[in-house]
Parts: C-alpha cells; sequence; structure tokens
C-alpha cells in the first residue's frame, strides 16, 4: 500500500485511493464543492487543489481525483496551495455572492469577499460544480438535467429549459447541491412538489387519514418498480404516513390486549 | 481513379511502383495547378479545367497531363501553376493567361515572363521555385511533396516513394522503430512538443486491447491551416505515418479527427483511406504480412477545445468535448478507457521519412533539442504570406524577413505572435531567438501547432491580448472554473482598459488572475490562456500603462482613445467627409478647411475612410 505524506503527517492507502481519502484519514481538511462520494469525480470546480511534490518542483493538483500509485508527498496547507484555492474561492464568490453555504466555505478558508464583479443576474446563485446532473444521472439514474452551452454562457438546464419529463421530482438534486440553489418547494394547495429553478412538478402522495405529505408520487411509482411491487397494493398497504401507521398499529396492540 | 491491384507483398509493391513510374516517363509534359484552399479561393479549379480542355484541343501527338495539386505554401501569390519539363514557375495566372501558357511554354517551350516571379527587393525575376527567395531558406520534409501530387492519386504518392517506408517498417520489430523514432528525437507537433517515441513505447507497454491511434486534425488556431495543407495536398503521408505507428503500437484500429471546417482535407482523405484499403495497404492483412489496421474518419463539431487531447477523446465516443484531468495519461486509459497514442497530423507526417531515411538523418537537422522541421503558416502584415517549412533552429527573423519578405508596405516591425491564441507575442529584440520549443518557451510564447502573426507599427497590444483572450473566452467549454470564470474576469480588465477605464493597479489584478489560470485550470487552453496577456504586459508595459493612465492608445487602434482631427493645410473643403459624417460633427464651407467636434464625434472612421487628399489624421 503506498504511503502519502500530507502536511508532514504519513498515511497508507489503497493504490487508486485518492489525495483526498488521503487527507480525510489524515485528519487534514480539504475544501470540497463539486466532490461527492455518491458520484465520479470531474474535478471541475478547482477548490480542492493540493500541491504534489514532483522533486525539483511542485504541481498543483485537484486532491479529488488525483489517484495515488506510489509513495507521493503532498502539501496542503502549503503557501502556493491555500492562495490557488483561495483565489478560485474568490472568483466563485462572484457567481454566487448569496449563497451562506458558499459564504461560510470561504470564511473557513479565509477569504473575507471577492475582488471580482459579480456575474450577471442569468448567470448568477450556480457555480456550475455539476453534482446535480451528476447524482441524477448516475445515482438515480434518470438523466432529466445536464449543461447547456458553453463557456461563461454554461447553465444546468432541462431540455430546451421546459419543465422535464424525465424529472421524478426526487429532491437529490437539491440535497447534494453544495450553494443551496436548488430548492425543493411544496404547494400544499395543488398537492404538489416543485424542484425549483427547474419548472419540475409532480403529484404528491398524502395520508389517507392526516393529509400529511409523503413523497412525490413518480418518485413511489420508481422505488416500486425497483421492487416488483404492483402499485395499486402499495396503495392500499401504505396509503398512511409513518405517523398514522404508527398510531394504527398501537391502536391495534391496545385494542388486542384489552380483547386479551 | 480506381486501381483494382491488391498488393499481396512488398515486392509486388515494388513492381507495381516501377510500372507507375515508366508509366509517367513517358509523359513529355505535365501542368501542376495548385487546388489548396488559397489557390482554389482564387479561382485556380477553374484554371485548371482550361488547361485540361486546352490539353483535349491540341490532340493526342504529344502527351500532356495537366494536374490538381496541393499547396505549395506562396499562398499570397495564388494562383499557382508549375509546368515541367523546367519546373517554370507561374503565379498569379488568371483565366486568359491560361491560353497563352498553353501555347508558348507547355507546346513551344517559351517562357512567359510576366507570370514569372519578380523579388520586390532585388527586381530579379525568378523562373523556378528554387529560385525564389521565399522558399530558399525553407527545408521542406512534410511538405516536400505537396506541390508535385495528384493528393487524390495513390499512384502520385507510389511515385515518389510513398509506401516504401511501410513495406520497410512491416519488416522491422516494433521496438526497433520505436527507438528509430527516439532517435529521431521527434517531437509532437501540435502543441505539447512531448517525444513521439517515449508516448507510443508507453501505449505500446500498456495493458488493454484493443489499443487506438488517433490523428489530431482538429488545427483551429486562428490563421492557421498547416495541417489543413497536409491533408488536403498529401493525405497519403498521414496514413502512412499512422499505419507504421499502429504497427509500432500494437494497434488495429485508428481514427483520424477532422474539423468540420475542413471538408477537402475530409474528401481526400477518404479517397485516400479508400485506395490505400483496396490495394492491401490498409485493412486486412496489410502487404500479406499478417498485420492489419483499419482507419475511420470523424469530423468535429467545430469546437476549438477538442483539439485537446482528452476533449477529442470525449468527442469520439459521442460525449461533450470536455477536457478531463490526466493523471492518468491516454496511453493508458484513452478512448473508450483503452490505450491510446494520439499524434497530431504534422507528427504522424514525419514518420514515413524518418523511417525511409533513418533517425540519425533526422535529428541532424534543427538544434539539440528540436530536431527536423516545423511548418508555420506565416501570416499578418507580412509581405509573403504563406506556408512554410523550416528547419528547427532558423531565427525568427531570417522566417520574417528572408522568407516573408518583411512588413508590408515598409512599415516597421512590432511583434510576431508565435503558438496560437495561447502563445505570445515576441518584440523585435528578441527576431533572432531560434525556433525551438524550449527557446519559445523561455520567451513566453511557445511553439504551439504553428501559426506565426506579424504585427507592424499600427497594432495595438493591448487589443490583441483582448482578441486571443476573446476568442479563448468563446472557446473555452465551461467546465473548470479559472478557465470560465477568470478569462471572462481577465477580459473584463482588459475591456475596460482599451477603453479609457483601466485603474491602477490593473496589470497587478491582470497578473494575480493568470497566476491562478496557469495554476488551477483543468487542461491546456485554460493552463496557457493568459500568455498572450503576459507576454504582451512582459514586453510593451508601456502601452498598457499609457492606456491605464494616459487614456491614449500609442498605436491609435483603441477607439476613444485617440482623436480623429482635419489638417487644415491638407484639406481642400470638397465636404466629402462632411457627407459622410454620420453624426454631423463636421462642419466648414466649400473650399474652406473643415473642422471635426470632437464633442459629437463618435470616432468611427468614415471620414478618415472618404477623405480624397488624406487630410484627416489620427491624433
Amino acid at each position: 500500500m503506498p504511503t502519502v505524506n500530507i502536511d508532514g503527517i504519513p498515511v497508507e492507502v489503497e493504490a487508486e485511493a485518492t489525495i483526498f481519502d488521503a487527507a480525510q484519514k489524515a485528519g487534514v481538511w480539504i475544501p470540497t464543492l463539486c466532490h461527492h462520494p455518491a458520484v465520479s469525480n470531474v474535478a471541475a470546480c478547482r477548490i480542492c487543489m493540493v500541491e504534489l511534490d514532483r522533486g525539483d518542483w511542485r504541481q498543483l493538483v485537484t486532491a479529488c481525483n488525483y489517484p495515488v500509485r506510489r509513495d507521493i508527498t503532498v502539501y496542503v496547507n502549503s503557501e502556493t496551495a491555500v492562495k490557488a484555492r483561495q483565489g478560485v474561492m474568490e472568483l466563485l464568490l462572484a457567481r454566487a455572492p448569496e449563497s451562506p453555504e458558499l459564504k461560510e466555505l470561504a470564511a473557513r478558508m479565509g477569504v473575507k469577499g471577492t475582488p471580482y464583479p459579480t456575474v450577471t443576474e442569468s448567470q448568477r446563485n450556480c457555480i456550475l460544480c455539476g453534482l446535480c446532473i451528476r447524482v441524477c444521472e448516475e445515482a438515480i439514474g434518470q438523466s432529466a438535467i445536464g449543461f447547456a452551452g458553453r463557456g461563461v454562457e454554461r447553465v444546468v438546464a432541462t431540455p430546451f429549459r421546459l419543465a422535464s419529463e424525465d424529472c421524478i421530482a426526487c429532491g437529490a438534486c437539491a440535497a447534494v447541491c453544495p450553494v443551496g440553489t436548488i430548492q425543493v418547494r411544496l404547494h400544499p394547495e395543488s398537492r404538489e412538489v416543485e424542484i425549483s429553478p427547474f419548472k419540475s412538478r409532480a403529484k404528491l402522495l398524502v395520508c389517507a387519514e392526516c393529509g400529511e405529505k409523503m413523497v412525490s408520487e413518480p418518485v413511489a411509482g420508481k422505488v416500486l418498480e425497483k421492487v416488483k411491487l404492483d402499485w395499486e397494493e402499495f396503495r392500499k398497504r401504505a396509503r398512511l404516513c409513518p405517523s398514522c401507521r404508527r398510531k394504527r398499529a398501537a391502536a391495534a396492540l391496545t385494542q388486542g390486549s384489552r380483547n386479551k | 481513379m480506381t486501381t483494382a491491384v491488391k498488393l499481396t507483398n512488398p515486392q509486388e509493391l515494388e513492381a507495381y511502383r516501377a510500372e507507375v513510374k515508366a508509366r509517367r516517363g513517358a509523359i513529355a509534359h505535365t501542368v501542376r495547378v495548385c487546388i489548396g484552399t488559397g489557390c482554389a479561393a482564387k479561382g485556380s479549379r477553374r484554371i485548371f479545367e482550361l488547361f485540361q480542355e486546352a490539353a483535349a484541343d491540341a490532340g493526342a501527338d504529344v502527351e500532356i497531363t495537366s494536374k490538381c495539386v496541393g499547396c505549395h505554401g506562396f499562398c499570397e501569390r495564388g494562383p499557382i501553376v508549375v509546368i515541367e519539363p523546367g519546373h517554370i514557375f507561374y503565379q498569379r495566372v488568371e483565366e486568359p493567361d491560361v491560353a497563352e501558357i498553353f501555347r508558348e511554354t507547355v507546346l513551344s517551350g517559351r517562357v512567359v515572363e510576366r507570370l514569372l516571379y519578380v523579388d520586390p527587393a532585388t527586381s530579379a525575376v525568378a523562373q523556378t521555385e528554387a529560385a525564389i527567395p521565399f522558399y530558399q531558406a525553407q527545408q521542406r520534409i512534410v511538405l516536400a511533396a505537396n506541390g508535385l501530387i495528384d493528393p487524390r492519386s495513390i499512384d502520385d504518392y507510389l511515385a515518389i516513394g510513398g509506401y516504401a517506408a511501410l513495406a520497410k517498417a512491416l519488416t522491422m520489430p516494433p521496438e526497433e522503430i520505436i527507438s528509430e523514432v527516439e532517435k529521431a528525437g521527434l517531437r509532437g507537433r501540435g502543441g505539447g512538443g512531448f517525444p513521439a517515441a517515449r508516448k507510443w513505447r508507453s501505449c505500446r507497454q500498456a495493458h488493454g486491447y484493443p489499443k487506438y491511434v488517433i490523428c489530431n486534425g482538429d488545427e483551429g488556431d486562428p490563421g492557421a491551416f498547416m495541417d489543413r495543407s497536409v491533408m488536403e495536398g498529401n493525405p497519403h503521408s498521414v496514413l502512412e505515418g499512422m499505419i507504421i505507428g499502429a504497427y509500432a503500437i500494437g494497434s488495429d484500429q485508428g481514427y483520424i479527427y477532422v474539423r468540420n471546417e475542413y471538408p477537402l482535407a475530409v474528401e481526400h482523405l477518404k479517397i485516400a483511406i479508400g485506395q490505400a484499403r483496396e490495394m492491401g495497404l490498409l485493412g486486412d492483412n496489410i502487404l500479406g504480412t499478417g498485420f492489419s489496421f483499419d482507419l475511420k474518419i470523424t469530423r468535429g463539431g467545430g469546437a476549438f477545445v477538442c483539439g485537446e487531447s482528452t476533449a477529442l477523446m470525449a468527442s469520439l465516443e459521442g460525449k461533450a468535448g470536455e477536457p478531463r484531468a490526466k493523471y492518468v495519461h491516454t496511453v493508458e486509459h484513452g478512448l473508450n478507457d483503452q490505450p491510446t497514442n494520439l499524434n497530431n497530423v504534422e507528427t504522424w507526417a514525419n514518420v514515413p521519412a524518418i523511417i525511409n531515411r533513418g533517425g540519425d538523418w533526422f535529428a541532424g537537422i534543427g538544434t539539440q533539442r528540436s530536431k527536423g522541421t516545423k511548418v508555420f503558416s506565416l501570416v499578418g502584415n507580412v509581405v509573403n504570406t504563406g506556408l512554410v517549412e523550416v528547419p528547427m533552429g532558423i531565427t525568427l527573423r531570417r522566417i520574417v524577413e528572408e522568407i516573408g519578405g518583411g512588413v508590408q508596405g515598409g512599415k516597421a516591425f512590432k511583434a510576431v505572435q508565435t503558438g496560437g491564441p495561447s502563445g505570445g507575442c515576441i518584440p523585435a529584440e528578441h527576431l533572432d531567438t531560434r525556433v525551438d520549443f524550449d527557446e519559445l518557451t523561455g520567451l513566453g510564447s511557445m511553439m504551439g501547432s504553428g501559426g506565426m502573426i506579424v504585427m507592424d507599427e499600427n497594432t495595438c497590444m493591448v487589443h490583441v491580448a483582448k482578441y486571443f483572450l476573446g476568442f479563448l473566452q468563446d472557446e473555452s467549454c465551461g467546465k473548470c472554473t479559472p478557465c470560465r470564470e477568470g478569462i471572462s474576469q481577465m477580459l473584463s480588465i482588459l475591456d475596460r482598459i482599451t477603453h479609457g477605464d483601466g485603474q491602477d493597479g490593473d496589470l497587478d489584478r491582470l497578473q494575480v488572475l493568470a497566476d491562478l489560470l496557469a495554476g488551477t485550470a483543468l487542461c491546456a487552453l485554460g493552463k496557457t490562456a493568459a500568455n498572450p496577456v503576459l507576454s504582451t504586459i512582459r514586453y510593451f508595459r508601456g502601452e498598457y500603462e499609457e492606456h491605464i493612465k494616459e487614456k491614449r492608445c500609442p498605436a491609435k487602434v483603441c477607439k476613444g482613445l485617440f482623436l480623429y482631427e482635419v489638417v487644415a493645410d491638407a484639406c481642400k473643403g470638397c465636404g466629402i467627409c462632411k457627407k459622410n459624417c454620420p453624426v454631423s460633427a463636421i462642419s466648414g464651407e466649400r473650399k474652406q478647411a473643415h473642422l471635426i467636434d470632437q464633442a459629437v464625434c463618435t470616432k468611427c472612421g468614415a471620414c478618415l475612410e472618404k477623405c480624397p487628399f488624406t487630410a484627416i489624421v489620427k491624433v
């Protein structure tokens, strides 16, 4: 097993593990944005830059996808590495200046603000890390969203920017969004869930007893497809929310013990 | 043109070659018309047709062949027609000249003086290519056959010794071929300058099947057309290089990725592939040796970034053309995650010559660390624009002054830009630098794939930097933060500088962003994107400072940073400027000197353009 020396701390990792894995093992913090254990690494955000010792020179590499194949020495908190990460953060802050999540990460990295003018409104609040796209494709298997446009025109969008037919309103994209831009909104009046800003809406399954919202119907449908359960049968069995189901079970128990 | 012969061993190839040569020997006269893109744009295809008609009319008592050939490189002087025997080189040939050339030169052996090249510096008349200064300092390996052969004829290629290198290579152990390329010191011509042999060896040693070889023909630098001319003018040389490479590496499938804007290159490559397959030089059991290799052409979709190897491979896989990290090299995990060897068109085209004449011969040309020749497209404010192939180690001065004939219109030289949009501008004081991968990098520019733009004294270097950065902003894929956001932030700083709104500290801000890009961008496009800015700041800092501090553009290019004025003595009061001014900023009585109201003037320059007496100047 190769040894990675991270800021003076030696740790052994499996071959092909990443520098980020090694850093976690060593307890050295490296900021990440476009990295998530559930999906592949693309190293697009460049916030995890660290310095790799190449003998007579040092190279900035991304920790999240640099594979460890032999013994290496890495500097996470060298001046160059810190400066590189801060520089990237300053550029990102110009895109999402309002994001509390990004501001918190910036503060932890010692970045107070950005010297750059904020990008235009249509581009704002999304740092284009692409986690939402990868989670939708790789983890959920839906590919309801993707990148559109190139360069500064790049955006995350649904096909033709219409509500996507492939979106099941599961909310995984919102769950992984590191800047809190993707949101799950509930619309009780229409019994719908909306994934903002993609305009995707889906009917909500509600509890037959208390009316509590449970899950989007297409999500339930998708899950049941996987376990090969008949949808109608499920409707009968699982038409209650967990709390009502618990109450009913408890009631049945008390009923049973009284009858004894 | 189809040949039904299928060659099943090297002896048959040589026999067929002898037969073709014998047939050629019987032809008394040959007319070669360049149909390279430059000449074709000036109507050379029609000229070719006229020669054919003339030959048909002349009857059958003399055998006359007229053929279309590839780019000669001297595009400034196109259309170019060469007559054999005598290598008589006619330039700027127009349709009415055809009859005269045919009657005088082809039939009677007399030279048409007025169509020969006259050196503007010495007034010397050149009858052949060899006598023209543009060609004298050149050394042609890759472009050697371009003006001689019809790119659509495999017989033409065979007649000049084509596929002999392949036949020879197939008798060599693969490792020996790699050693020969190593001895030659061939470095990648696409920009990186990576040693080709090292790449080939790593790919040969990598585990996995299938292995792929790729030819990168996604040439996209502004003003560059080196690879285009090779693919269009001598497609078989690229094929032959690739087949040899595939044999050395152990690959049986290859791809040629050609940018979509090169339809003629695609057409000629397609014909060449078809011919090579038919003759048993490509496909199953090549020349009966048991080695099989086939090629496919893929057309790009118009993205500059697809010239980057990993983006090109993603594009070949049918994905969006975006680069990925190269921590694991493509020779191990490339196309379809398989070992893949990618080289540029010019690199492949050098291979047959290396195998034919040996690595030592190739290594004898050039400098210690840059061997062989390099093709450049010489463009911009230079007298002789065109395609040049020079030995490595030649000075930039010789390229610009001897081959290029100096700056157009007798103006002063300001800079030469090499390396494409990611390259840099080299000023006059470094003109004696030698063309060498490492020396150009040392100057803050690079060899790149071979674009060379000459700039005269009327060029604003801030404007140049802005132009290239704007190009890269348009071509950035947008995947990584520094390239997408950093270039656009740099551009907005340059934009305000060229509009007279530059601020103190802007140069430092540009430097910070440039360092960030170089250190943190994902691919070479982003890492080198700041080069045009850095090199112009390095050599023309004063010009930036004038823009920022004095709000003046010394080259008078940046609108708003100079004024248009009427020179009263020269003004005849004709009123043309007044009539053409779109904002009525000009006043004055007839036959009296006119005046421009600077408060109203929008600096469109219409007055200057229209004034018949050059009485309007930029100040």
